[in-house]
């Protein structure tokens, strides 16, 4: 007969990632390269975001994307077209990027010589937020379409970012989207938390959410 | 469907305790969810079977213990439910206090040989 008994473990599920994340942060901040971990629902516009973003910050850094998706090459070749370093990693089915995927990502894409590097996270705004990835910031993008109560809906990513983007607001009118609500919420639950309205299809708000990463990677990297 | 990722995390944990402790034979896995966490133990639990398929963790039973979410009031010091409270203190009324448990996530413990 076997003899069960009880194996007291004693861990928090996020331990071993947090563990390996900061471990990744210190090494990233020693080889100056600022990663930045950009989260969202499907569809909110990271893409199209980072497209945007890389025109406004090309000439000064030497930027590399990390894609993450369940499964497809799309999101990878539209940023190709941009020029800059991009991989696609292929999650296999998992619904957020850890610390130890991160670093297999940063390795894949040879960070020697690049000062700024964005992960693609996966389109979920629930596990992605609970799994530290080492980056250097984490950025979130709320779109127009999907409402300003989000933050009362899913208030665990919005504690976990630096930043709100909030994308879309050439819609604003179509969808009745508050912007003062959906701010006010935000701040509510990460008073440090910096939002920005923009729309990457036009433009407009885009180069005050430069500006700010300017500075940040300049403020890492030195 | 989150759940999914998080048990891989998990399942990895467990695996490399069971290695280290030179385990035989994994019968429960404890984990312990706290109700203001945003995970959900239904679906945990609905999860578990294909999380631990073909890893040493295949055919065990998965026990989840759940931890409650309590604040303790800035106002009158005493400790109580936030969520039976709807956010406010149920002794005073406050809203004023500071979370104490109920967002975590851990694996207490396994029954094994
Ligand atoms: N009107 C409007 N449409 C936008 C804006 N930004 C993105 N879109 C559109 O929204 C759709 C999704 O944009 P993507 O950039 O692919 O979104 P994503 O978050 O990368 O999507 P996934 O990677 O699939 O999760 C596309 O049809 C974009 O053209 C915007 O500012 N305004
Ligand atoms: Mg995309
Ligand atoms: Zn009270």
């Amino acid at each position: 007969m076997d003899s069960f008994k009880v194996f007291e473990i004693k861990k928090s599920v996020y331990e071993n990632n947090d563990a390996q994340a900061s471990l990744l942060r210190t090494k990233l901040k020693e080889d100056k390269v600022f990663l930045l971990n950009l989260m969202s629902s499907p569809g909110s516009g990271k893409t199209t975001t980072l497209v945007k973003t890389i025109e406004a910050l090309k000439d000064e850094f030497s930027i590399g994307i990390i894609e993450a998706d369940i499964d497809s090459d799309v999101d990878a070749t539209t940023i190709s077209k941009t020029g800059v370093k991009v991989i696609q990693l292929h999650t296999g089915g998992m619904c957020h990027l850890n610390a130890d995927m991160t670093r297999q990502g940063l390795e894949e894409i040879e960070t020697d010589g690049l000062d700024f590097v964005v992960l693609e996270n996966v389109g979920n705004l629930i596990c992605p937020a609970e799994f530290d990835t080492g980056a250097a910031k984490n950025a979130m993008i709320l779109s127009v379409p999907e409402g300003d109560d989000k933050p009362l809906k899913y208030p665990g990513i919005f504690r976990a970012v630096d930043v709100l983007i909030i994308n879309k607001i050439d819609a604003a009118e179509y969808f009745d989207f508050d912007l003062e609500a959906a701010t006010q919420r935000a701040k509510k639950l990460n008073p440090n938390i910096k939002v920005f309205p923009i729309s990457a299809k036009t433009g407009e708000g885009v180069e005050a959410w430069a500006d700010w990463l300017r500075e940040e990677i300049k403020i890492w990297n030195k | 469907m989150h759940e999914l990722g998080i048990l891989v995390e998990v399942v990895k944990t467990v695996e490399d305790f069971a290695r280290k402790n030179n385990l035989e034979k994994i019968d429960t896995l404890v984990l312990q969810i706290g109700e203001l966490s945003e995970i959900v133990p239904q679906y945990i639990k609905e999860c578990y079977p294909a999380a631990v398929d073909g890893t040493m963790l295949d055919g065990t039973n998965l026990r989840v213990d759940i931890l409650p979410g309590n604040g303790i009031c800035q106002k009158c010091n005493k400790v109580f439910n936030i969520i039976e409270g709807k956010g406010k203190c149920t002794h005073c009324k406050s809203r004023k206090f500071e979370v104490i448990s109920g967002h975590e996530f851990m694996i207490k413990e396994v029954i094994a040989c």
